[in-house]
C-alpha cells in the first residue's frame, strides 16, 4: 500500500485533522494554564513586593540602611533585592548597586527586565518623603519553572500526537482501504460486461456496505431490464413465428394447387422463399436468446476436436465443391476441450458457411486446428474480401451485414450466433486479416482465466 | 384408420393439429388436459400421440414418462414452446419418439408424425432396404440397383437409408438434417439439398431412374416411380 493511496482515503485524512485539532487543543489548554498560573503568580509577587516596600517606608531615614541589609541578612534564598539610591542617584545600600535605568519611580509593581534578572522578576521604585529612592525586587524563579514545565508537555505531548495520530490513521485507514480494493476487483467483471456480478458485502453493515448494497440493487435492476430488452426481442421473434408459419403454410396450399406453367406460380415461390428468410431470421434470433440463457456447463462434456473438425469437413466440403471453393483441413493433434460439442459444432458451422458464402469461385479455405498458446484454436481462413479492419467489432453485432455482404443471402446473425457460444464457453472469437481474407479464430480455452 | 391423440391445451395450436391431421387422413381426438389426456392414453388404442410440454393438470413429460414405465410404447410427438437447448434433450430422454418446437409449420408436425408411424410399423430387422430396384445393403452399405453397385460415403449411406426407410413420405430439411447429421440448429441456406444433389447425382450413375423427388416449399422425397 502506497502512502499517496492512504493519504487519499477520507478515513486517513479524518483522522488527521481530528489530531490536527486535538493537538491545538492541548496547546490552548497549555497556554491557558500558564496565563492563569502567570497572573495568578505575579498578582502573589506584586504583594509580596508593595508588602516589602511598606515596611521599609515605615522606618526612619538613618536606620534604614541598617534594617535593609539585616533583611538581605534573612533572605536565605536569595529572592529579594534592595537597593537605597541618595537625592543625587548615588547608592547608599542594598544589594542592588545602580537603579535598573527601565525603572520608573511611581511605586508601581512591574516586571524586571534586566540582566541578571530571571524573567518574571516583579519590582517597584519609589521616592521616599525624604527624597532618597527605594528600589524593591522579587524574583522567585517560580514563573521560568512554570514556563519550562509547560514548554516540556508541550512538545512530549505533541511529539505524542504526531506520532500515535499518525500510526493510528493509517491503521483505521488500512481496512477501508482494503475494501474498496476488494470492491474494485469484484466490480471488474460488471466493467467487463457480465451484469450478473455483484460487489461483495460485509457483516458490518457500514457506509461501504450501504453503499455497495446500493449499487448491486441498481446493478439487479439493469440486469433485469438488460434481460427485459433480450426477451422482449425473443418474444417478438417468437410470436411472430406463429402467423409467418400460417402465412407460409397458407402460401404453401395456394402453391400445391397450382400446376407448373400457372402464371401465379413463380411468385408464389418467390413469396414462399422470402417467407422462409423470414422464419430463418427469427429462428436465428431465438436461436441467440436460448444459447443466451442456457444454463452454462450444462451440456458440457470432453470434446475431441479433431473429430469435430473432420466431422465438420466431409460437412462442408461438398457445398465447398458446389460453389468451387477448395476446402482444405489442417489438424494438429491437440488436448480435448471441455465444451458443448454441439455448439461448438454450430459456431464452427457457421464460421465455414461464412467463408464458402463470401469466397468466390476458385478461392480457398483452410480449417484448421491448431495448437496456440494457451489451448487449441480452432481457424477458418479463407481468401474472399475479407472484412475491413473498421467492420470486424460491428459485425459480431446482432443484424450487422458488413459492406461486402451486400448481395449475398443471410440475415447478418450467423456471427452473432457465434460470439453467443463462444461467451457460453468463455472462449474468444478473434478476426484477423488473412492477407487476403480473413481469419477467423476461435480460441478454445477460458478467455477471462 | 389411423387414430391419433393430441393432447394440447391451446386451442388454435389444438385446432391446427386436428385440421393438418385430418387432412392426412387421420382421425385425430383432441384432449385439452394433461389428467384426461394420461387416462385415455393408457385406458385406449392409439396409433400416435403428440403431446404438449406444458400442460395444465399433469405435464407432458410427466405424462410420457408415466406410458413408458407402463409398458405403453404408442409413439409420442412432443411440441413445445419451451425452445431452451436442454429441453428436447429432456424430452426425449424421458421417452418423447420426436420434438416440435412452437411455432410450427403444420407440414412440417405432419411429415414427422408420419415417420414415428412408419417406423413404429416396420421393424428395423432387414439388412436390405428395397425401393422401386433400388437396394440399400446395410452391412455392406452399398447401393445397388440392376446390376451395379456403388459404394457410398458414411453421410450419403445415412441420408439414403432415412429416405428409403420412409419411402414414400415427405420429409422436410429439417427432419433430414437432425435424423442424418443429428444436430439440431439450423445449418442455413442449401446445405442439405447440395448433399442430397450429390447422393441423387451417385444414384443415377447407377441407372436409377430420379427416385429422390423435390418437393416445392416443402422438402423432399423417395418414391418408387409409379
Amino acid at each position: 500500500m502506497r502512502p499517496p493511496d492512504l493519504w487519499r482515503t477520507t478515513t486517513f485524512r479524518l483522522t488527521v485533522l481530528l489530531g490536527g485539532v486535538f493537538a491545538a487543543g492541548i496547546v490552548a489548554l497549555l497556554g491557558l494554564i500558564y496565563w492563569s498560573t502567570a497572573s495568578y503568580l505575579v498578582g502573589v509577587m506584586d504583594e509580596i513586593v508593595i508588602g516589602q516596600a511598606r515596611g521599609l517606608e515605615g522606618v526612619s531615614p538613618e536606620n534604614l540602611p541598617a534594617i535593609i541589609k539585616a533583611e538581605e541578612a534573612q533572605d536565605v534564598r536569595n529572592v529579594y533585592y534592595y537597593g537605597l539610591f541618595g537625592v543625587d542617584g548615588a547608592w547608599v545600600a542594598g544589594n542592588v548597586r545602580r537603579l535598573p535605568p527601565s525603572m520608573i519611580v511611581d511605586g508601581r509593581p512591574r516586571e524586571l527586565r534586566e540582566k541578571g534578572f530571571q524573567p518574571g522578576a516583579r519590582a517597584l521604585a519609589e521616592r521616599l518623603p525624604w527624597g532618597e529612592t527605594l528600589f524593591v525586587g522579587f524574583d522567585a524563579k517560580t514563573l521560568s519553572e512554570v514556563r519550562l514545565i509547560l514548554e516540556k508537555s508541550l512538545i512530549v505531548s505533541g511529539a505524542l500526537i504526531f506520532v500515535l495520530g499518525l500510526a493510528v490513521s493509517a491503521a483505521v485507514s488500512l481496512d477501508p482501504l482494503r475494501r474498496v480494493r476488494e470492491i474494485q476487483k469484484s466490480s471488474e467483471p460488471i466493467l467487463a460486461g457480465d451484469v450478473s456480478a455483484r460487489l461483495p458485502i460485509s457483516s458490518r453493515q457500514d457506509e461501504l456496505d450501504m453503499l455497495a448494497s446500493i449499487s448491486n440493487r441498481m446493478m439487479d435492476e439493469v440486469e433485469r431490464l438488460l434481460w427485459q430488452v433480450k426477451s422482449v426481442g425473443d418474444h417478438v421473434a417468437h410470436d411472430l413465428r406463429t402467423p409467418l408459419n400460417r402465412l407460409r403454410a397458407l402460401l404453401y396450399r395456394m402453391r400445391q394447387e397450382r400446376p407448373e406453367l400457372d402464371p401465379d406460380a413463380g411468385p408464389l415461390d418467390q413469396a414462399l422463399q422470402e417467407t422462409d428468410t423470414l422464419l430463418a431470421r427469427f429462428k436465428a434470433i431465438q436461436r441467440i436468446g436460448e444459447i443466451d440463457r442456457r444454463e452454462r456447463r450444462a451440456g458440457f462434456g470432453a470434446v475431441r476436436l479433431d473429430e469435430l473438425i473432420d466431422e465438420l469437413g466431409s460437412f462442408y466440403e461438398p457445398i465447398a465443391e458446389d460453389r468451387g471453393v477448395e476446402l482444405r483441413l489442417q489438424v494438429e493433434e491437440t488436448r480435448e476441450v471441455l465444451a458443448d460439442r454441439e455448439l461448438l459444432f454450430e459456431a464452427v458451422a457457421n464460421l465455414v458457411g461464412n467463408a464458402i458464402k463470401f469466397t468466390p469461385s476458385g478461392g480457398s479455405i483452410e480449417l484448421a486446428l491448431t495448437c496456440a498458446g494457451h489451448g487449441p484454436a480452432i481457424e477458418v481462413i479463407d481468401n474472399g474480401p475479407g472484412v475491413p479492419e473498421d467492420e470486424r467489432q460491428a459485425v459480431f453485432e446482432r443484424f450487422y451485414r458488413g459492406r461486402g455482404a451486400l448481395g449475398t443471402p443471410g440475415s447478418g446473425l450467423g456471427l452473432s450466433i457465434v460470439c453467443a457460444i463462444a461467451r457460453l464457453h468463455d472462449f474468444r472469437l478473434r478476426l484477423n486479416d488473412a492477407r487476403p481474407g480473413l481469419r477467423a479464430t476461435l480460441e478454445c480455452w477460458p478467455a477471462s482465466g | 384408420m389411423t387414430n391419433i391423440l393430441a393432447i394440447e391445451d391451446d386451442e388454435a395450436t389444438a385446432r391446427e393439429i386436428v385440421s393438418e391431421l385430418t387432412s392426412h387422413g387421420f382421425h385425430v381426438e383432441w384432449v385439452a388436459d394433461g389428467r384426461e389426456g394420461l387416462i385415455r392414453a393408457t385406458s385406449e388404442r392409439f396409433d400416435a400421440i403428440t403431446l404438449d410440454r406444458m400442460l395444465p393438470g399433469i405435464d407432458g413429460l410427466t405424462i410420457v414418462t408415466i406410458l413408458r414405465n407402463a409398458n405403453i410404447h404408442t409413439p409420442v410427438l412432443m411440441i413445445s414452446a419451451l425452445t431452451e437447448v436442454d429441453e428436447r434433450v429432456r424430452g426425449l430422454r424421458a421417452g418423447g419418439d420426436d420434438y416440435l418446437t412452437k411455432p410450427f409449420a403444420s407440414e412440417e408436425m405432419a411429415a414427422r408424425l408420419e415417420v414415428l408411424l412408419r417406423r413404429q410399423g416396420g421393424p428395423a430387422r432387414e439388412t436390405v432396404l428395397r425401393v422401386g430396384g433400388l437396394e440399400l445393403d446395410l452391412v455392406s452399405r452399398e447401393a445397388r440397383f440392376g446390376g451395379s453397385e456403388a459404394r457410398l460415403l458414411p453421410t450419403e449411406f445415412k441420408l439414403l437409408e432415412f429416405l428409403m426407410r420412409n419411402a414414400g413420405q415427405l420429409l422436410t430439411r429439417t427432419m433430414i438434417f437432425e435424423s442424418v447429421w443429428g444436430y439440431y440448429f439450423d445449418p442455413g441456406t442449401n446445405l442439405v439439398d447440395v448433399h442430397l444433389g450429390r447422393l441423387r447425382r451417385k444414384l443415377e450413375a447407377l441407372g436409377a431412374p430420379s427416385l429422390i423427388q423435390t418437393v416445392r416449399g416443402a422438402g423432399y422425397t423417395l418414391r418408387a416411380p409409379a
